[in-house]
């Protein structure tokens, strides 16, 4: 079975692994010890010790902190239940004129702030941008993900949550 | 298990008993147990490989037949073999969508009695481009033959190619002013074109006198004929080896087993649950000349995409709630659909094993009725579809990633694809002739990044996974233009940690023609139709085209003054206006207008993909090497990333790190302070959207959406804390 050391893992997953290992990994057999060895990674990552038990995003984690599970920023920052659309508990910025766009853009085409605007979802605690979404005005956020933890543990990893 | 000899029943029987079996048992033709491949796993595995084999040597040697530069450069081809009820067992690589298509293009003549009229007979040779019998798009011109054994019939094997010419209203195969079926050009519908392995004569007659350049289509027919006969050959070769049984039990097992597979990766790779995501289509055609007025001109298209996925491994996508079909090119039929479906998988999850159509029968699409992705009208265009196909699985690709990405997978996680704008053209080639063509060097656009690292650079379509852009020297044997400049586009990959895969220009001068005919498609206006992912941005997917009417570049060359060879950084005024004396031109959207002729310039812009986290995290060594070598500008790594540049001894950008950090530390402060809460943001635009204060388009979206979809109209209103339908369809009956 293939497996790789947690260092891997930790290099992998911060892209500092060399593109030929890089290649290899995705050209092999998939380790089927991932998901744990990359949730100790990033337990190590983080600053908080709620044990972490889904990653969700470049740096949102779902962990379980009490009697609660909740969306959990790597900073620490809580953005409540995990069922919940943690979008609603962010700062947003809204890119919604040509002026806020070109800072984005600033060699291109714009898109027509009429038709499109850009939507910033930011830790109100560190500043991390977690999330951008491109859509037109009066869109509703979109609740990106709502995964089946209960299942997911259960049914595929054959462990308790 | 169901251990069935080589039937004797009707094809039309057995398919509808398949599908029975498939509904009774939910396995592949009832196939509940794998024993060959239990049997004997090696012989089962070997079989397997020669199977594919035989494709990919079929597709080999038939490029070599085109005329096409297409197939040949580009490899706008895929060859496949299929059981008799039209699944499809192995399939060669290339251009992949078109693997279950053609699977329900066999169907279709099943169904409709073929058996009986026009007959099924050894040496036939049937094809059809018709999307709502099982296409994409008219150009996809698809061509099977039947494969028996001592009288049998024991499988299919099938091939399509990409014709670069179709006949339509404007020249070209992805005919842009297409918007009813009309118009779109030649259309075969699931018609037997030859006999005893020829291609009849009358056929190749109606071709040549329907088709702007005949070539490209004719000779293609002869090369997938050529490979569809090969593969059917070494079938039957292969069939006298195993026999006639073994080959009925295992090319059925094979697909069961792909089918598994394919629920076994998802099991693998992913995590249950809903996953969401979209993306726009902006469709600007007001005022264009040759666009009909059968619809409104210009057309804001939403595609929200749901994706479920089941603890049993079964990814479900929805696209309820988006744009009803149009008067345009860009419908798409649920053949198109699956088509996509199945390149997006066989790229991203079922890389691996036994590729086949075991892995779409894992999946099940939800494509609401009289919406672009299942038109509720068979008169509708097609020819364009990728235009919101692209878009749409871009967002599947993004979807499936946020899976990968949980379940730590994080090299597999992939931004994923964006449109591939297509130039299409005709009129009076440079050597005085007819011709008209499709220009393939879009099939190597910027790939969105991955979570680990960059995206490609001009190397990734989802369409072709072989995505290639061709050469220069045979593109310029076929078409009335020279290159004068064909450059990476800086900034075209979407702002990130990583960032999106960067597109390239090309500028052309038209050359010994007296009339000749531009055309583009698949080219969203006004919107981002892609997206980035983790907090990376889309990459900026509205680029204008620029032309240069009456140009005086011969005189430019004449007194060795400085062209310009790219529209350049400034996008306000191109380099082309600041070096060449001529009619400048910039043409928002699909460029229709008036033939162009010697003398004149034309550019086009391919696209970059989205960006992958958080800007302020991006190596600030790798921005250095960006700059140096024309990905990123100046201005974008010291604006967008805050990577503070400085020059070295020899002029070359180096990043000075100290005063990034300081520089990041700030920006991020700027941000914050900048930043609103979310629920504040919400409280003030309800009062928008209470009084749709929006554009015409935007409020057009809105009402179509809420006509077509319950579930839309309730999201909406219940994240406003609206009556959505109050708003935008007042007077409607609910």
């Amino acid at each position: 079975m293939t497996s790789y050391s947690k260092e891997v893992i930790r290099d992998l997953a911060a892209g500092k692994l060399p593109w030929l290992q890089t290649r290899r990994i995705m050209s092999a057999y998939k380790d089927d010890d991932r998901f744990f060895k990359i949730v100790a990674v990033y337990q190590d990552r983080v600053a908080w010790k709620d044990p972490i038990l889904l990653p969700v995003s470049d740096h949102l984690f779902i962990c379980q902190s009490g009697d609660e599970r909740i969306t959990r920023c790597e900073c620490g920052h809580s953005f409540g239940d995990y069922r919940r659309n943690w979008k609603l508990n962010a700062a947003i910025n809204v890119r919604n004129t040509e002026e806020a766009l070109r800072e984005i853009y600033p060699n291109s085409d714009l898109p027509d702030p009429q038709w499109m605007e850009i939507r910033e979802f930011i830790c109100p605690q560190c500043g991390t941008l977690h999330e951008v979404e491109a859509a037109a005005p009066g869109y509703p956020i979109v609740h990106d993900f709502e995964p089946d933890l209960e299942g997911f543990y259960r049914e595929w990893l054959g462990k308790p949550l | 298990m169901l251990d069935k000899p080589a039937s004797a029943l009707r094809l039309r029987e057995r398919l509808l008993d398949s599908e029975r079996l498939m509904e009774e048992t939910g396995c592949y033709d009832g196939i509940t147990e794998l024993t060959l491949r239990n049997q004997d796993p090696l012989k089962f595995e070997t079989l397997h490989t020669k199977l594919r084999a035989y494709c990919v040597s079929a597709r080999e040697m038939a490029r070599r037949i085109s005329a096409s530069p297409g197939v040949r450069e580009v490899g706008e081809m895929v060859v496949a073999i299929y059981t008799p009820e039209g699944d499809a067992i192995a399939l060669s690589n290339g251009i992949m969508v078109h693997v279950h298509t053609m699977s329900r293009f066999i169907k279709w003549m099943i169904k409709n009695n073929y058996e009986e009229n026009p007959r099924i007979r050894e040496g036939d040779i049937f094809a059809n481009n018709d999307a709502f019998i099982g296409t994409v798009q008219v150009p996809d011109v698809m061509d099977v033959v039947p494969i028996f054994h001592e009288g049998t019939l024991v499988g299919w094997a099938g091939a399509v190619c990409h014709e670069l010419e179709a006949g339509g209203i404007t020249p070209g195969g992805d005919v842009c002013l297409a918007q009813e079926r009309f118009t779109e050009g030649l259309f075969v519908c699931a018609e037997k074109i030859g006999e005893n392995d020829e291609i009849r004569r009358d056929y190749v007659i109606r071709c040549e006198r329907n088709l702007r350049m005949p070539i490209y289509w004719v000779l293609d027919e002869k090369a997938k004929v050529a490979s569809c006969i090969d593969m059917r050959e070494s079938v039957k070769q292969l069939i006298s080896e195993i026999g006639l049984d073994y080959w009925v039990k295992v090319s059925k097992e094979f697909i069961e087993e792909g089918r598994r597979a394919q629920l076994a990766r998802t099991r693998q790779l992913t995590v249950p649950g809903i996953y969401r995501g979209h993306t726009f289509y902006g469709h600007v055609t007001a005022g264009k000349p040759g666009f009909q007025l059968l619809g409104d001109p210009d057309w804001l298209y939403n595609i929200p995409i749901e994706m479920e996925i089941t603890t049993d491994g079964k990814i479900t996508m929805d696209f309820e709630g988006t744009q009803p079909w149009g008067y345009h090119s860009m419908n798409c039929t649920p053949a198109g659909m699956d088509g996509g479906m199945f390149v997006t998988l066989t790229q991203h999850m079922n890389f691996e094993g036994l590729v086949n159509d075991g892995a779409w029968m894992a999946t099940e699409l939800k494509l609401p009725h009289g919406t672009w992705t299942n038109p509720d009208n068979e008169m509708v265009a097609t020819a364009t579809s990728w235009a919101l196909l692209l878009p749409a699985y871009g967002v599947f690709q993004r979807l499936l990633s946020r899976g990968f990405i949980a379940r730590g997978f994080v090299e597999e996680a992939f931004v994923g694809q964006v449109n591939s704008p297509m130039i299409e053209m005709g009129g009076e080639s440079q050597y005085g002739t007819p011709f008209g063509m499709a220009h393939f060097e879009c099939a190597a656009a910027g790939s969105g990044a991955l979570a680990i690292k960059d995206g490609l650079d001009t190397a990734y379509v989802g369409w072709n996974p072989e995505s290639d852009m061709g050469n220069i020297e045979v593109w310029e044997q076929s078409m009335p233009m020279v290159y004068i400049g064909r450059s990476i586009v800086p900034n075209s990959g979407g702002a990130g940690k990583y960032r999106g895969g960067c597109s390239f220009v090309s500028t052309w001068l038209i050359n010994k023609t007296s009339h000749l005919r531009l055309h583009t498609s698949e080219h969203s206006s006004r919107v981002f139709d892609n997206g980035g992912m983790c907090g990376g941005y889309p990459a900026p997917t509205c680029q204008k085209h620029r032309a240069v009417r009456n140009s005086n570049i011969h005189e430019l060359a004449a007194k060795g003054e400085p062209l310009a060879h790219a529209p350049g950084i400034d996008p306000h005024v191109s380099d082309y206006e600041k070096n060449i004396g001529g009619d400048h031109v910039v043409v928002e959207g699909p460029y229709i207008t008036s033939p162009h002729k010697s003398g004149d310039i034309f550019s086009h812009s391919y696209n970059g993909g989205g960006g992958y986290g958080d800007v302020l995290e991006r190596d600030p060594i790798k921005t250095a090497w960006d700059v140096e070598n024309g990905f990123l500008t100046r201005e974008a790594a010291d604006q967008v990333f805050g990577i503070v540049l400085k020059d070295d001894a020899d002029g070359y950008p180096v990043a000075d790190i100290d005063a990034t950090v300081k520089r990041r530390a700030e920006m991020r402060k700027q941000r914050l302070a900048r930043a609103i809460p979310v629920s504040d943001w919400i409280a003030r635009e309800r009062g928008r959207v209470e009084k749709a204060d929006f554009a015409p388009e935007v409020k057009k979206m809105y009402a179509s959406a809420i006509k077509l979809s319950s579930r839309f109209t309730r999201d909406f209103s219940d994240f406003w804390n609206v009556d959505a339908r109050s708003i935008f369809t007042p007077g409607a009956k609910s």
